[in-house]
């Protein structure tokens, strides 16, 4: 088994939020510095997903609400005016977290430490933001598509 | 005969997108949103093909995986897994329980229609199959045994998606009648952006594999990007359709 200290887990979320937005979304995201304290002000969704086992942690996707409607209208072939349907736009961000997060569950299970993955679950609101404690390791990543930035994170610890 | 396709997956945008992949074919898509549910269609309806997530609420898609391969009626229907999870052991667990193919999110229509293929003949929508000039759709015309397609001023991905599924139909249809010469034209695109140079590079490559003749109708500044793509660096746009016409 690896060390947990020893995970690139930046490298990780970085890879697949980066293959998830250009094979889902059509769209190339770059990573950007992020600082601890960073969030996105004003109407947001978070989609994120819980992994349990020799390691347990969760995986957050935070993007604004004007980004996750144009990410709605991009996978699913749609005009952003089409897009109407906010149980639609956090499904989107559900099924991006989803993916996001699977991958990093195979990553945890492939260098040692098995897991299970739970289905998304999606916060929106304004002016909120998540705070988690107790975690071995935490990482910020941002990214930006053109003028919209997302922000995923990644908190876990070992439970053996 | 319209096969049946059954997509299990808690996720109404994976669904959507799986109906999607198959909608150019002659096929009727299902939709469950959980083992329970999947189940239940799928002893209805006997699915030709069940395309099943694994991380889903009420019950999971190993466990419907389980209980499918329990019953007679049911075991031998093909399943291809389609899921975020990729971790070896989960690989190997499911292909044990006798998947047919297992395809790791994130993914594209294409590459599930590719897979399919290797278990299931699709055919194109009866519409279109008789012959290349009976793809009803206003982008595509024959002139002089020429197929021509035309994109339109607002080539949006919408359109765009609906002029591939279209042209993926009008090459099977052309192979068949030995019609091997295909103009694309893109002089009323309003913008030449990524996605119709996406768009462009598909056409490129599926008609070097079906060994359709091409000629590029367009501006000086689609030939500039074509020139940046190792597929499209040797090509020569052409400025008007009867310049492209007289290159074959």
């Amino acid at each position: 088994m690896t060390d947990i200290n020893k995970l690139d887990l930046k490298g990780f979320c970085t890879n697949s939020t980066r293959s998830v937005f250009h094979t889902m979304l059509s769209m190339e995201v770059s990573p950007v510095e992020a600082n601890p304290s960073m969030e996105l002000s004003g109407s947001k969704i978070v989609g994120c997903v819980s992994f349990t086992g020799e390691v347990t942690g969760s995986i957050c996707v935070h993007v604004s609400k004007q980004f996750a409607r144009v990410m709605t209208a991009s996978m699913l072939g749609m005009e952003l005016d089409e897009v109407e349907d906010d149980e639609e736009i956090q499904d989107v961000v559900g099924e991006v977290s989803n993916m996001v997060g699977g991958d990093m569950k195979s990553k945890l299970c492939d260098s040692g430490f098995p897991c299970v993955l739970s289905i998304p679950s999606v916060t929106s609101g304004s002016d909120f933001k998540i705070e988690s404690k107790g975690w071995m390791r935490h990482e910020k990543i941002a990214f930006q598509q053109q003028d919209q930035l997302s922000i995923v994170e990644v908190f876990i610890k070992s439970v053996v | 005969m319209t096969l049946k396709v059954l997509a299990v997956d808690d996720s109404k945008t994976i669904r959507k997108i799986v109906s999607k992949a198959f909608s150019t074919y002659d096929c009727e898509v299902l939709e469950a949103e959980n083992g329970i549910e999947g189940l239940s269609t799928a002893s209805r309806e006997k699915p030709d093909l069940i395309v099943l997530d694994i991380t889903m609420p009420v019950m999971n898609g190993v466990e419907m995986l389980g209980k499918l391969k329990g019953q007679p009626d049911l075991k031998d229907i093909p399943v291809i897994m389609l899921t975020a999870e990729s971790g070896k052991e989960n690989v190997m667990q499911i292909v044990k329980m006798g998947v047919r193919d297992y395809m790791v999110k994130p993914f594209k229509g294409e590459q599930l229609i590719e897979r399919v293929m290797k278990i299931l003949t699709l055919q194109p929508k009866a519409a279109a199959a008789a012959s290349p000039d009976s793809v009803s759709s206003p982008y595509f015309s024959i002139v002089d045994d020429i197929q021509i397609v035309t994109l339109p001023e607002k080539s949006d991905r919408a359109t765009l998606i609906e002029i591939e599924g279209d042209f993926n139909q009008s090459l099977k249809t052309m192979a068949g009648a030995g019609c091997g010469k295909l103009i694309l034209d893109s002089r009323k695109v309003k913008e030449i952006n990524m996605l119709v140079i996406k768009f462009v590079l598909s056409v490129v490559q599926n008609c070097q594999k079906t060994k359709i003749h091409l000629r590029i109708v367009g501006s000086a500044a689609l030939g500039n990007e074509l020139k940046g793509f190792q597929e499209t660096s040797g090509f020569s746009v052409n400025t008007s359709v009867e310049e492209a016409k007289a290159t074959f």
